[in-house]
């Protein structure tokens, strides 16, 4: 099973994702994002970052590279698993793979802080993450107000594609908890194999660093591939 | 043009005539005035900076280089150094904060090290525009580290009236490197190609290190001088890191420089000199901006995002395609060649030749004579002050935790990415960063510490204290101390009285760290910190590192459980000197700093003891003095948890003094019941005093003398202010 990560000009948590990705025995195919051939892989990450420098808008230029094209293609053909984290979730809503955008935090800088979130959605994309199980991950971003048209929030968790939500350190759905401005709190959206969320799994690794909690979910996410591969096969 | 329009004295402009044997013409002259500046030539610091120890079992590479080196496994080593950006972030403090973050990464990036963290040391006044400042530099730190990846880790900020016309920004940045991919200006040979990595070369930033960060300003010039602060590209600034850690790594570059403070001319001056060769330089060969650039501005422009590589021609067409994958400019722009002058060229004229020695070298420099360095020594009196008017002990802590020189940081860290990398153990919210090693449980402790009111009367004490404090965190840890980085700040060197302060600052950090016996590999001066006449308070920026043997387990920093006894180790003179409870209290008197011999064998034994693992908590003392140790203890603790403090001293006045004095090389420690006796015995055989404070409780409260008592909500939030 090969799983790709794509590195734009100004992603910067491409190495901390290839690591996290080994460290969990995955095989990693590094794609540059001038690759217009994925290669035979079974998942993408597009990993955090300031592809172009976030210039113009968070995502809005990588949405546009090369890689992108044969990506879109592979989602609608054959149903690639792809998986954004943070500036790759900016990426797909700007690449229309996710309904929404993301804004500017509601405060107006960029935060950097440990945030709880729970699974509003179990998902098979996430083999064994099951609903209202809560994981701490950091967050860190200056445009990850998840923002969607008015009249288009109910029908999204009516889909089932309201995924990740922040809430409080002891589990609460509140104001309070939602760190950027994000519509209902959400931290995490999917739209058929295609899931990205704000926080940063691949730098919760290891309980030293404050959570292992980026194990289950990206271990989940393998696992999901895996038996969807699985599947096909048999 | 004359020698004063380049920032150079009459003096300096007949030292030029006399090396050169005529005058120069305006290019040269204008080389002169960048390199003879004080920002790059150290003329008033350099005879103090020699002093300072440079020799120690873990430095592989001292002053002189781009960033100072120290090992810290046979596999890694790591680079790390301070600079100061504060003209800069007066005059636009987004771009200069950011820009200041962007040139000590390439300092970084020059010794083959790929950077991994960043601290940020501050200082503001207290005024409305000084927030407005603050907000501004803060967002610029943010804006480039954060962009370009690398994690900002660990602080300082501190406040006063002092430097609300002169912000401090200094930068603290670390980075590893393998010991085989060790890079140095020194290595260029006549033969090689001198390439010029990055972003193309405007007129940003020209005359930055001769005027804008080399004179003094006058409030009326603020606005003049903008356009000498340059602009930094953070989205560039990662491609052309990972393209240079490429080159490097792959062995194809024989020598690297960065373009730092006046540009082009330092770097390539620094590549010849220090490798003891000439260059012939091709300016109609740089890429440029904007067309109609003059060779005086083409050698003096502070364009951010370069680097110049010294390159054998055969591996250049390797070089050129690396550049062309991360799409950034490489250009040939000169040869590396024999002897010791630099030949400027455009198209087949020559306009201009100097020696490398002379721009480096040349400068006159001041020296002082031993008998006036060691008379820094003689202080102010160390006699306590008397406390007339007893202040209320429980509006006090709770004034003394508010204190925006001690309240929590959280406003300014939240806006850097402190995670990014994967290696912090320890961020922001603790008083050191820990850094983990990948693939090992080898890592870093990175203490930084800067004075404020501890210098402002006594600098030499404040500095010496300060380098005591950084390393007393280190101890906390039981870490290794590996190197000191130090940035002297202080006013115009031409006043007798500024330069009497610089120099008794540098005396201190030398006279503390030769006590505690950690080598300063590097750092920083800046000098002209004043506007309209008015200096600032010197201020002592320190940065030390330490090695941990395994940084996943770092001793905690706040109670753990109930029944833990709680000491004090080392207890400090009741004298609240330079302290924040003073300041709050309005009283100022010297800072008490003792003796330095008896500081180094606490930090010695405070290592050990905690590599025994006899302590469960240790919080070394710092601004805001015991209470505030004992209640960021507390704050960071489950929230049952609470302390019943006892103090042994007898009179109100005294406790206060023992509650608030911000002497060095004190700790808090929490110790298990189980290993007391074995604690007790250990501070015994050492001869350093252990002093009962008290214990853990389960009240969920801090309670002094069974009298005074403050719930966690009540120390939280004084504590946690807003910005």
């Amino acid at each position: 099973m090969n799983i790709a990560v794509v590195t734009f000009p100004g992603s910067n948590c491409d190495d901390d994702t290839v690591r996290a990705l080994h460290a969990l025995g995955a095989s990693v195919i590094r794609l540059w994002y001038r690759d217009r051939d994925l290669g035979g892989i079974d998942g993408v990450i597009l990993p955090g970052g300031f592809s172009y420098g976030d210039y113009l808008r968070g995502g809005a230029l990588a949405a546009q590279a090369p890689v992108m094209e044969p990506l879109r293609h592979a989602v609608r053909e054959r149903a690639l698993p792809v998986l954004g984290i943070c500036n790759g979730f900016q990426i797909l809503t700007e690449a229309k793979l996710l309904p929404g955008a993301l804004r500017p935090n509601r405060q107006g800088t960029f935060l950097s802080t440990w945030q709880h979130l729970r699974v509003t959605r179990a998902s098979s994309l996430f083999w064994g993450l099951r609903e209202g199980e809560y994981l701490r991950l950091p967050i860190a971003h200056g445009e990850g107000a998840y923002y969607l048209p008015p009249g288009q929030l109910a029908s999204l968790f009516d889909r089932g594609q309201a995924w990740l939500q922040y809430v409080s350190f002891d589990g609460q759905l509140t104001a309070a908890a939602n760190p950027n401005g994000s519509v209902a709190n959400l931290a995490g959206v999917i739209a058929g194999s295609v899931a990205a969320l704000m926080p940063h799994p691949e730098r919760a690794m290891d309980a030293a660093l404050g959570s292992a909690d980026g194990v289950r979910l990206l271990t989940a996410w393998l696992e999901g591939i895996r038996r969807r591969s699985r599947d096909a096969s048999s | 043009m004359q020698a004063r329009d380049v920032g150079l004295t009459q003096t300096e402009y007949a030292a030029i005539c006399r090396l050169m044997g005529r005058e120069p013409n305006e290019l040269e002259l204008g080389l002169f005035g960048a390199l003879w500046s004080e920002h790059c030539s150290y003329k008033n610091s350099r005879a103090l900076l020699k002093r300072l120890p440079h020799e120690g079992p873990y430095v592989v590479a001292g002053p002189g280089g781009n960033a100072g080196v120290v090992r810290v496994s046979d596999d890694w080593e790591v680079a790390f150094k301070i600079e100061s950006h504060n003209h800069p972030s007066y005059v636009e403090p987004v771009q200069g904060a950011a820009t200041g973050v962007g040139g000590i990464l390439r300092d970084i990036i020059a010794m083959g090290a790929q950077p991994i963290a960043v601290a940020d040391l501050l200082r503001f006044g207290t005024d409305s525009q000084s927030v407005r400042l603050r907000q501004g530099v803060v967002k610029g730190i943010g804006q480039y580290g954060n962009a370009i990846g690398i994690p900002t880790v660990t602080g300082d900020v501190a406040y006063s009236e002092t430097y609300a016309q002169n912000p401090l920004v200094n930068v603290l940045a670390v980075g590893l490197r393998r010991p085989e991919h060790a890079m140095t200006a020194n290595t260029a040979r006549p033969g090689h190609l001198l390439v010029l990595v990055g972003q193309r070369t405007g007129r940003d930033g020209i005359h930055g290190a001769s005027l804008l960060a080399s004179q003094d300003f006058q409030g009326s010039e603020h606005d003049t001088l903008r356009p000498t602060v340059q602009v930094g590209d953070p989205f560039l600034g990662k491609l052309l890191m990972d393209m240079t850690l490429t080159a490097v790594e792959r062995g194809w570059v024989a020598a690297l420089q960065d373009l730092g403070a006046a540009g082009l001319t330092s770097a390539v001056a620094e590549l010849c000199d220090s490798s003891g060769v000439g260059a012939n330089l091709w300016l109609d060969r740089v890429p440029l901006r904007q067309r109609q650039l003059s060779s005086y501005d083409i050698m003096l422009s502070e364009t951010q995002e370069r680097m110049l590589m010294a390159v054998e021609p055969e591996r250049w067409p390797d070089v050129r395609a690396l550049a062309d994958h991360y799409e950034i400019l490489a250009t040939v722009i000169g040869e590396v060649t024999e002897g010791e002058m630099i030949q400027i060229w455009w198209d087949s004229t020559v306009q201009g030749t100097v020696s490398a020695h002379w721009l480096v070298r040349g400068c006159p420099r001041r020296d002082v004579s031993e008998e006036w360095w060691r008379a820094l020594r003689h202080r102010p009196t160390e006699a306590p002050p008397v406390i007339t008017t007893i202040p209320s002990l429980r509006a006090l802590v709770l004034d003394v935790l508010a204190h925006p020189d001690v309240r929590d940081r959280s406003f300014i860290y939240q806006q850097y990415d402190s995670t990014i990398q994967t290696r912090t153990v320890w961020g922001p919210d603790h008083d050191v960063a820990v850094l983990r090693l990948h693939d090992t449980r080898v890592g870093l402790v990175l203490s930084v510490f800067g004075t404020g009111q501890w210098a402002s009367l006594d600098p030499y004490a404040g500095a010496a204290a300060a380098v005591v404090l950084a390393a007393s965190r280190l101890a906390a840890l039981g870490a290794e101390p590996l190197g000191l980085t130090d940035g002297i700040n202080a006013g115009n060197p031409d006043k007798e009285e500024s330069f009497r302060q610089m120099a008794s600052a540098v005396a201190g950090v030398q006279d503390a760290a030769e006590a505690l016996r950690i080598p300063v590999t590097g750092g920083n001066v800046s000098l002209h910190n004043e506007t309209d006449g008015q200096p600032i308070w010197p201020t002592v920026m320190i940065g030390a590192l330490g090695r941990l043997d395994d940084a996943t387990k770092p001793v905690p920093d706040c109670v753990g459980a109930q029944g833990h006894t709680l000491y004090l180790v080392n207890p400090g003179p009741l004298h609240w000197g330079g302290s924040v409870a003073e300041r709050v209290v309005e009283g100022a008197s010297p800072y008490p700093l003792g003796d330095l011999g008896h500081h180094q064998r606490a930090l010695e034994a405070m290592t050990q003891f905690v590599r025994r693992g006899l302590a469960q908590a240790v919080r070394a003392i710092g601004r805001g003095g015991l209470a505030t140790a004992l209640a960021r203890m507390l704050l960071g603790a489950p929230p049952s948890l609470g302390m019943a403090i006892l103090l042994s001293e007898s009179t109100e006045s005294e406790k206060l003094l023992r509650l608030f004095n911000e002497g060095p090389a004190q700790w808090v420690v929490a110790v298990a019941p189980e290993v007391v006796d074995d604690a007790v015995g250990y501070w015994q055989a050492v001869g350093i005093e252990l002093r009962y404070l008290g214990e853990v409780t389960q009240s969920g409260r801090l309670e002094v003398d069974e009298r005074v008592h403050w719930t966690r909500a009540e120390l939280l939030t004084a504590w946690r202010q807003p910005g």
